[in-house]
C-alpha cells in the first residue's frame, strides 16, 4: 500500500480549490477581453475570486494561517487582521452548474438522509472524503438553520478536522439591545480566540479602515438598490447575489469592492436615464425571496425573461436593510457587526429569529419595488422558511400580489425540474394574468 | 397526543416540515388546545420554532411566548437563558396576576427532582439482567409525567416501583437495545421493535434520560440561576447543541456499560437535520467498537409497521441473537 505524503494530502485537499480557481481565472480573462455594458462588471468580480483563492492556496502551501468560515461570520474581522478565508459551502455554489454534481450529490447518500440540506450534505461529504483544504482555526456558523449547526458539529467530530480549533458565535433570537450586547461579548470571544490560534492581532484602527470602507460599499449598495426600483429594472437576477459577494464575500472592506460598487451604481443610474431595462418590455416584476439559485441562471431566468418579460427585481440576497457602523469605538464596531452579521445578512434576517422580519421584507419589497409577484422557491434545506409558507400568502394576500411556492432544490435539479418550475411559472402567470 | 390529521396545518407548513409539528400545529387549529391559557416554546429546531410564529397568528391562546434558547452551553449562555427565564416570569405574573416567588421555585423544583429521582431509580431497575420493564411500558410511565400533576404521579411512581422490585423480570428478549433520538413519545413505536426481540433496557431521547438524567440544585440562592444551569449547561443535551457532542458520546458509553447494550437503535423524524448528522456521527463512532447502530427514520404517526419490523429483525440478525 503507498502512504500518501503530506504535500499529497495537501495537494488533494487543494485539488477542487485550485479547480475552481482556474475556472474563475477563465472567466475573468474572457471578461477582460470583452468587456461591454453590464457585462464589464464580471471582470473584477472573477479576478477577486481568483486573488481570494490564490491567498487561502498560498496560505495553505507556505504554512501560514488562514481560517475557513462561513458567511455573515463577521468577514471584517478577518480582513483586518490580515487572514485569508474561505467558506467551506462555497464550492458547492460554484459547481452549482457542475455536470458531476450529481453523481457528488448521491454519494452523500450513504452517510446522511436525502432531505438533509444538500448544500451541507455535500460540503460534508468533502470533508467526510478528505477534500477540503485545513484551515488553521473554522468559525462556525451556529445560525440561521439547523443544517449548518449540524454541519459545523460534523466538521468538529471528523477525524482530520477535529484537531482544527473552532469556535461559533452564539446567536440569540431576538434583535434587540439587549441581543446585540450579548453577540458583541461573543464577538470579543472569537477575536481572542483567533488572536490565540493563528498569532495575528486585531489593530482596532485597522479594524476601523475596514468598516468605514465597507460602509461605503453598503451606502453604495443602497444607492443601487433605489436605482433598482425604477420601470423598467435596469438589472436582472443575479446582480444582488454578485453585490452580496463582493460586500460580504470576496472584497470585504476593501477599496476594489467599493469601486465595483460605484461601477454597478453608475451603469444602473445610465440605464435608468436611458429609460432602458433588463428586458425590453418588461411586463412582470418577481420577488424572488430567497438565493438566486446559479443552477436555474443559465436557462430558467433568461426563459422567464424572454418569455413573459418577466424580470426578478429583488431577490433576499440582494435586499439591503443594513445599517452603516459607527466606528467611534471598539464597542461600537462590534455591536454594528453584530447587527450587520445577525439582524442585517440575507437569511440571518429572515430565518434566524421570530418571523417578523420574514413578513415584513416582504411588505416592504413588494411596495417599494413595485412587485407583482412574490416567489418562494422554497429549496429543500430551508425548512424555517418553508413553515412560513401561510404566512407569506396570507402577507401577499392582503398587499394584493400574487404568491407561489415552488419547492426545489438549489443545488439539484432532479428535485424539482426545471421543465416542471417552467410549468407552474406558465400556469402561475397565466391563472393571475401576468406576462 | 392522539393527533391522527394534519389537514389544516398543511396549508401553512410545506411538506419538507416535520410530522411532529404538523400534528402540533394542526391540534392547535382544530382548537384542541382551546383549554390552555398560556403556551411557551423554545427556538429548538428550524420546524418547532415556527409553530410559534404560526400560533401567535393563528390560535387564539391568551399567553404566548418563546425563550431564546442559546445553543452553546458556557457561562454567557447560562447568564443569558437566566434573563429570558426571568422575562418568561415577570410575563406569566402579569398576565395571570399571581406573584412567582423564590420558594414557589425551589418548592417546584424540588418536586420535578423528586419524579427524576424516582424514574431513575426506575432506569436502575432496567439495568437488571431481567428487567421488570419493558421499553414501551417506560416510555409511557415518562410520557405520563409530563402531563400529570406531579404529587399524584411520584406516589404512583413509587407504587409502581415498589410492585416492579418484585417483579420476576423480562427473561425471553434476544437482545438488549439503546434507543437514540428526539421527541419520541409513542410507547407502540418500541414496542414493535420489542415484539421483535429487541428489548431496550435504555435511551437517549426527549422523553426519556434527556429530562431524568441529572438534578436541579435545590440548594442554590437563586432558583432561576438553577434552572438556567440545569437547561443549558448539566442536563444531557441534544444536537442542537454545539460542542457538546463529546459529553453525548461519553454518556451514550457509559450506558452501553451498565445497561449491558448489544446495539443502539437511532431513531429520527424525516426531514431533522440535526439528528441525521448525529446518528452519522455516532455510528461512525461505535462501528469499530462492535457495537452495530441501526437509523430508523420515521414519521411522528406510527406507520410502515411491516417495514419496520423487517428492519429491525434483520439488525437483531446482525447482533448474533
Amino acid at each position: 500500500m503507498v502512504t500518501e505524503t503530506e504535500k499529497e494530502k495537501q495537494q488533494r485537499r487543494l485539488a477542487k480549490f485550485i479547480e475552481e480557481r482556474d475556472s474563475y481565472e477563465a472567466m475573468a480573462k474572457a471578461f477582460g477581453q470583452s468587456p461591454s455594458g453590464t457585462d464589464k462588471l464580471y471582470a473584477p468580480l472573477t479576478e477577486a475570486y481568483v486573488e481570494q483563492h490564490n491567498a487561502v492556496i498560498r496560505a495553505a502551501e507556505n504554512g501560514e494561517p488562514f481560517v475557513a468560515s462561513y458567511y455573515g461570520c463577521q468577514p471584517e474581522i478577518y480582513v483586518a487582521m490580515d487572514l485569508p478565508w474561505y467558506t467551506f459551502l462555497t464550492p458547492v455554489f460554484t459547481n452549482a452548474m457542475s455536470p458531476t454534481l450529481p453523481e457528488e450529490i448521491d454519494a452523500t447518500e450513504s452517510l446522511f438522509g436525502k432531505d438533509f440540506c444538500t448544500a451541507f450534505r455535500v460540503a460534508g461529504y468533502w470533508v467526510e472524503k478528505d477534500l477540503a483544504p485545513i484551515p488553521t482555526v473554522m468559525i462556525a456558523m451556529l445560525h440561521p438553520c439547523d443544517a449548518s449547526l449540524a454541519a459545523h458539529q460534523l466538521i468538529e467530530t471528523n477525524e482530520i478536522w477535529r484537531h482544527v480549533p473552532m469556535f461559533g458565535c452564539d446567536p440569540p433570537y431576538w434583535d434587540d439591545d439587549r441581543s446585540l450586547d450579548y453577540y458583541a461579548n461573543e464577538t470579543r470571544q472569537m477575536i481572542s480566540f483567533l488572536e490565540e490560534h493563528t498569532g495575528r492581532k486585531l489593530d482596532v484602527d485597522r479594524l476601523r479602515e475596514v468598516c468605514e470602507e465597507s460602509n461605503k460599499m453598503y451606502e453604495l449598495w443602497i444607492e443601487y438598490n433605489e436605482l433598482r426600483r425604477a420601470v423598467p429594472c435596469p438589472h436582472g437576477y443575479g446582480v444582488g447575489l454578485q453585490a452580496f459577494g463582493v460586500a460580504e464575500n470576496i472584497l470585504v472592506g476593501s477599496p476594489k469592492g467599493t469601486q465595483w460598487f460605484r461601477d454597478l451604481v453608475e451603469d444602473a443610474e445610465m440605464l435608468v436615464k436611458e429609460g432602458k431595462g433588463k428586458v425590453d418590455d418588461e411586463r412582470v416584476r418577481i420577488f424572488w425571496f430567497d438565493v438566486v439559485s446559479l443552477g436555474l441562471s443559465l436557462d430558467l431566468f433568461p426563459w422567464l425573461e424572454q418569455e413573459y418579460g418577466a424580470v426578478v427585481v429583488m431577490d433576499m440576497f440582494g435586499y439591503t436593510p443594513y445599517t452603516l457602523i459607527d466606528t467611534s469605538s471598539e464597542e461600537t464596531m462590534l455591536k454594528g457587526l453584530g447587527k450587520r452579521a445577525l439582524c442585517d445578512a440575507p437569511m440571518m434576517r429572515q430565518a434566524r429569529g421570530v418571523a417578523d422580519n420574514w413578513i415584513g421584507d416582504i411588505r416592504h419589497v413588494v411596495k417599494d419595488y413595485n412587485i407583482n409577484c412574490v416567489v418562494w422557491p422554497g429549496h429543500m434545506g430551508h425548512k424555517d422558511g418553508s413553515a412560513n409558507i401561510g404566512m407569506m400568502r396570507e402577507e401577499c394576500r392582503e398587499l394584493g400580489v400574487p404568491f407561489m411556492h415552488i419547492g426545489m432544490d438549489n443545488f439539484d435539479e432532479r428535485y424539482t425540474t426545471t421543465a416542471e418550475i417552467k410549468e407552474m411559472f406558465s400556469r402561475f402567470f397565466s391563472a393571475h394574468g401576468l406576462g | 397526543t392522539g393527533s391522527t390529521g394534519t389537514e389544516l396545518a398543511d396549508a401553512y407548513l410545506a411538506s419538507i416540515i416535520c410530522s411532529f409539528t404538523r400534528h402540533s400545529f394542526n391540534m392547535g387549529l382544530r382548537g384542541e388546545y382551546d383549554f390552555l391559557e398560556g403556551a411557551i416554546w423554545c427556538n429548538t429546531c428550524d420546524h418547532c420554532r415556527r409553530v410559534y410564529d404560526n400560533w401567535k397568528r393563528k390560535v387564539k391562546t391568551p399567553f404566548v411566548h418563546i425563550l431564546s434558547l442559546p445553543k452553546k452551553t458556557g457561562e454567557p449562555q447560562v447568564a443569558w437563558y437566566r434573563d429570558e427565564m426571568v422575562i418568561l416570569k415577570e410575563g406569566l405574573e402579569k398576565h395571570l396576576g399571581i406573584t412567582i416567588t423564590d420558594d414557589n421555585l425551589r418548592e417546584a423544583i424540588k418536586t420535578h427532582n423528586e419524579t427524576r429521582r424516582l424514574q431513575r431509580q426506575l432506569y436502575e431497575l432496567r439495568k437488571k439482567e431481567h428487567p421488570p420493564i419493558t421499553g414501551a411500558e417506560t416510555l409511557a410511565v415518562i410520557v405520563a409525567g409530563t402531563a400529570m400533576p406531579k404529587e399524584r404521579y411520584n406516589q404512583m411512581l413509587k407504587e409502581l416501583l415498589q410492585d416492579l422490585k418484585g417483579a420476576e423480570g423480562i427473561k425471553d428478549y434476544r437482545a438488549r437495545l439503546m434507543i437514540t433520538g428526539g421527541i419520541l413519545d409513542d410507547p407502540n413505536y418500541i414496542k414493535v421493535i420489542e415484539d421483535q426481540g429487541g428489548l431496550v433496557v435504555t435511551d437517549m431521547l426527549c422523553f426519556g434520560t434527556r429530562i431524568l438524567w441529572k438534578d436541579i440544585d435545590e440548594k442554590a440562592d437563586d432558583p432561576l440561576q438553577a434552572l438556567a444551569q440545569f437547561y443549558i449547561a448539566d442536563r444531557l443535551s441534544c444536537p442542537r447543541m454545539f460542542q457538546d457532542y463529546p459529553r453525548r458520546l461519553s454518556v451514550a458509553k457509559d450506558m452501553i456499560r451498565d445497561f449491558k447494550v448489544d446495539g443502539i437503535i437511532g431513531e429520527r423524524l424525516l426531514f431533522c437535520d440535526l439528528w441525521t448528522v448525529e446518528h452519522y456521527q455516532m455510528s461512525k463512532e461505535f462501528k469499530p467498537t462492535g457495537i452495530p447502530y441501526m437509523q430508523l427514520d420515521r414519521e411522528y404517526v406510527l406507520g410502515g409497521i411491516g417495514q419496520m419490523k423487517t428492519r429491525v429483525q434483520a439488525f437483531l440478525e446482525t447482533l448474533g441473537r
